[in-house]
């Protein structure tokens, strides 16, 4: 079971580099900001993989909760500024 | 140009639906600061994160009419007096400061738990400065210093000088 | 008990594969609106079957039930991300690849 979680862990990572690819190369910076986000879903399931490999999930569930909502927040933030000062950038 | 888009009825509806949960779970992390991550500065954060979220979706003039900073200035005031009044009650009853085992006399406890009652009740008001101080950074950052709450009193004062 | 944990890694092994795809999509959807679609989808399905996969695995006890709260915050909450961001993205004027364009494109392309 630790050899499926540990093949798990490292195929979620090689899909972060992917995704960094947009968020480095992608032109403006709508394309940055969805690539963010998408950033962060895989790093919260990699949160728990880590916290199943080391046998203790009581602790990484309630920092992966924490991580979820300052996703959430973080990315209503940048849509709400971009909207309200309409320029392309 | 703010009162010329309209609020967002999926993101404000959202937004109401979440802001209770998320309050409880703050102080969730407060209470279980020795159990797992978490404390005063955490919880704090959060419950501050909560009132970004609620003047993200309704706008700065809105939640400012429900939380005005005359109140955030109080708690935190509050928060500090609470962390330095229990420091000063450990002083006041023999000990050192923050010196939590002389409180177990005061609530009737052996020492051991007096000191975890201590350090919750110091967290508690971490958790209140905190999250106060955090509020007005983000309120002075969304208004860009403009405040529109004290303008009768600056009239006042221009007249005056 | 083996039964549920067959289950669970099934779930784990069908979110992998939604991941894959809304990354292969994020890469190569030729516009911002469609790459939204595919990680704003793709990315909160994959996200839930995770989490289902993960809740099973651990059995009934209280951090499964957190587990599940995670779950349907994702779900109510990627997807109002994914709409305030495609508005301001409207707002702004960003590029709309529509389908005569693309095959001007393709036509333009293949002449040469």
């Amino acid at each position: 079971m630790t050899l499926f979680f540990q093949i798990l862990g490292m195929c979620l990572f090689l899909l972060v580099f992917l995704v960094l690819y947009r968020v480095v190369f992608g032109p403006g910076i709508f394309n940055r900001a969805a690539a963010v986000s998408a950033l962060g879903n895989k790093t919260l399931i990699i949160l728990l993989v880590i916290g199943f490999l080391y046998h203790r999930v009581e602790m990484f569930v309630d920092i992966s909760i924490v991580y979820a909502l300052l996703n959430f927040i973080g990315t209503l933030a940048v849509a709400k500024y971009l909207e309200m000062e309409q320029r392309k950038l | 140009m703010m009162t010329a888009l309209k609020k967002d009825i999926i993101v404000r509806t959202i937004a109401r639906l979440f802001v209770p949960f998320i309050q409880i779970y703050a102080l969730y992390v407060i209470m279980h600061g020795h159990h797992s991550p978490g404390g005063g500065f955490q919880g704090g954060v959060i419950l501050a994160a909560c009132m970004a979220l609620l003047m993200i979706s309704h706008g700065v003039e809105e939640t400012r009419k429900r939380i005005s900073e005359k109140t955030m200035a109080l708690f935190s005031s509050g928060g500090v007096f609470i962390y330095v009044g229990i420091g000063v009650l450990c002083l006041m009853m023999g000990g050192y400061f923050l010196d939590y085992h002389m409180l177990g006399s005061l609530l009737n406890v052996p020492p051991a738990e007096a000191r975890s009652l201590g350090i919750l009740g110091v967290e508690i008001g971490v958790a209140i400065a905190v999250m106060a101080v955090m509020y007005s950074i983000f309120y002075t950052i969304a208004t860009a210093g403009n405040d529109m709450s004290g303008d009768e009193h600056n009239i006042h004062d221009d007249d005056g000088a | 008990m083996i039964v549920t944990k067959i289950l669970a890694v099934i779930f784990m092994l069908g979110g992998l594969f939604f991941f894959l795809t809304a990354t292969i999509g994020i890469l190569r959807f030729p516009d911002f609106f469609t790459r939204l679609h595919a990680t704003g989808k793709g990315d909160t399905l994959a996200v839930f079957l995770f989490l289902i996969g993960f809740s099973l695995y651990e059995g009934f006890t209280l951090t499964s039930l957190k587990i599940l709260f995670i779950a349907v915050f994702m779900v109510l909450a990627q997807p109002t991300a994914t709409h305030a961001l495609s508005r301001a993205g409207m707002r702004c004027g960003e590029t709309i690849l529509l389908h005569e364009e693309k095959k001007e494109e393709k036509k333009n392309d293949s002449s040469i």
